[in-house]
């Protein structure tokens, strides 16, 4: 009787233990898959990274990814990734082209001289038109830059982002390359090594080389320079009907650039293409994997080199989207699934993140009639240019 | 022997009633936060509540031009009258950098439980630019209504850019 008695308590208590355990799985219930983010017209996935009105370009994400800057009415801003918060870097006439992060946190940004001179007759194969480059100082030093050089024709960041290469415009025909450090300061310039005006450039994967994209007199022409010991050499010299859109972008398994007629005004349906050449060879191809109807227009490798992010279009009539090739298989994939959004184009209008895991890509809506909203200007998306994070890991 | 079962049959009931001490104290918790978790009903038409609205037919007639018309209606959709409604209307660029941006303000005494009340504005519409003729952009107009007793409301209008000048 006494064992029993015991017993039962002992019964009890594990019972009221047992259910101690149970209340505990009333309270975790799993939010259901994809419900937290709605569909912006670019597909799944892809999220705001801006709101509001303004035209906005050239975006580059900072080191650790939580940040990101670009160019809004030709003025330089940075935001936090997740929220609003926008932080102003110049005055709003400044003319800005690029921005990038640089290593210490700042933002190097690539500006215009006298944009108001650039309608002047210039001499063939010099469109006149040059740039200064510019550090950010601490934000108490409200709007002032820090010049590094002028004379600047485009910008790569250097190798692992720390530095800067820099074309610059050393005479009428010529161009030189100017390397920048991370303080800012000018650590070496190749002078008058390239005939002709340097419109685009891009780090080897190593960081050894150059290629860049020069228009000359007459012809466009892609050259690929040593930066060891200044010496360059033609990789391939296009058609006269023929240009470079952009800047050519060097993988892990060649470099590809944009060419089309350059007689056909550039927009995102002109048949501009996209092609291959291999770093020792002089035989430029259509990039394997694409397909013949593909029309390109921005491009940028990934931070590894071994995948290309390229907006483009299957064909001419398909709408605009943004894709991703693997360059070891030629694997080429959709990273979103436009719904008659327009995703812009222009060489500088998207960015990897530095982990290599999103593209930063700029699009709006249909914008040509009146439209009426219960919501303030500043939180509209598809109304504006606005900047869309597209998760491309999976690519 | 007897001392010895005595014992554990002590130290079993002190086990249980500590243990439903404990199971007491869990219920209680996991109940307050499932509670904190349940969404709350909305009820229909309780409290204050307002809206704008901007006649579209007028905002499309309206002309890059100065003294242009337009009527802000302000509806009290709750169960308590509004008073004191303070209107703010803006007129700025959809390019940023022009940092010209013109303000419009009115008060609206009040407005009855489900009434609404029409305001109508003179608002200059020529380019914000000064170095513009015509605005080669978009105009956004964004209406504001708020009550001193924290009642909003928000109306936006994106008004397209007009390819010509405009007559009139």
């Amino acid at each position: 009787m006494r064992y029993r008695l015991s017993a039962l308590a002992l019964a009890a208590a594990a019972t009221l233990l047992a259910g101690c355990a149970s209340s505990r799985e009333v309270s975790i219930a799993p939010l259901p898959a994809g419900e937290s983010q709605a569909d912006l017209g670019l597909g799944p996935g892809v999220r705001p990274l801006s709101s509001g009105p303004g035209d906005k370009s050239a975006p580059n994400w900072s080191p650790d990814e939580s940040r990101i800057s670009f160019v809004l009415d030709g003025y330089v801003v940075d935001k936090p990734l997740n929220t609003q918060g926008l932080r102003r870097w110049t005055t709003k006439d400044f003319g800005a082209e690029e921005v990038e992060y640089n290593s210490k946190g700042g933002l190097t940004i690539l500006g215009k001289d006298n944009p108001s001179n650039s309608k002047a007759p210039q001499p063939a194969g010099d469109s006149g038109a040059t740039s200064s480059i510019y550090q950010t100082l601490p934000r108490k030093e409200s709007f002032k830059l820090n010049k590094i050089t002028g004379d600047a024709l485009a910008i790569v960041p250097g190798q692992d982002g720390k530095g800067l290469v820099v074309a610059l415009k050393t005479n009428t025909f010529q161009s030189g390359i100017a390397i920048i450090g991370s303080d800012g300061r000018v650590e070496k310039v190749y002078k008058n090594l390239i005939g002709g005006r340097v419109m685009g450039l891009a780090l080897s994967p190593k960081g050894d080389q150059l290629v860049l994209s020069v228009q000359g007199a007459a012809t466009f022409a892609l050259y690929a320079l040593d930066l060891s010991d200044g010496s360059s050499r033609v990789l391939a010299r296009l058609k006269p009907d023929l240009e470079i859109f952009g800047a050519p972008q060097w993988t892990s398994h060649g470099i590809y650039y944009v060419a089309g007629d350059k007689n056909i005004e550039k927009t995102d349906a002109a048949p501009y293409k996209l092609y291959k050449i291999e770093p020792d060879s002089d035989a430029p191809e259509p990039a394997p994997g694409v397909g013949e109807d593909f029309i390109a227009s921005s491009l940028r490798a990934s931070p590894d080199g071994e995948r290309l992010a390229v907006i483009g279009r299957r064909n001419p009539n398909s709408l605009t989207n943004l894709y991703i090739i693997n360059v070891a298989t030629n694997d080429l994939q959709a990273a979103t699934s436009n719904d008659d959004m327009e995703i812009k184009t222009g060489p500088e209008d998207l960015a990897w993140s530095r982990s290599g895991e999103e593209v930063a890509i700029i699009a709006s809506g249909a914008v040509a009639d009146l439209k009426v909203h219960a919501a303030p200007a500043s939180s509209l998306l598809a109304d504006f240019y606005n900047l869309y994070e597209v998760p491309v890991n999976e690519q | 022997m007897r001392g010895l079962v005595f014992w554990i049959s002590g130290a079993a009931f002190a086990f249980v009633v500590t243990a439903g001490a404990f199971l007491f104290l869990a219920n209680l918790s996991s109940n307050t936060s499932e509670k904190s978790l349940s969404p709350a009903t909305p009820s229909a038409a309780s409290g204050p509540s307002l809206s704008l609205s901007l006649q579209k037919d007028q905002l499309s007639s309206l002309k890059q031009l100065k003294d242009q018309k337009l009527t802000v209606t302000a509806k009290n959709s709750g169960d308590e009258e509004l008073s004191g409604i303070s209107l703010t209307l803006k007129v700025s660029s959809e390019d940023t950098s022009i940092p010209e941006v013109r303000y419009y303000r009115a008060t609206v005494d009040q407005i009855k439980a489900g009434k609404s009340s029409d305001t109508p504005l003179d608002i200059d519409l020529s380019p914000l630019d000064q170095n513009d003729e015509i605005t080669s952009t978009r105009t956004i107009i964004e209406v504001r209504a708020t009550t001193p007793s924290g009642v909003s409301a928000v109306k936006t209008a994106i008004l397209p850019t007009q390819t010509s000048q405009p007559s009139g």
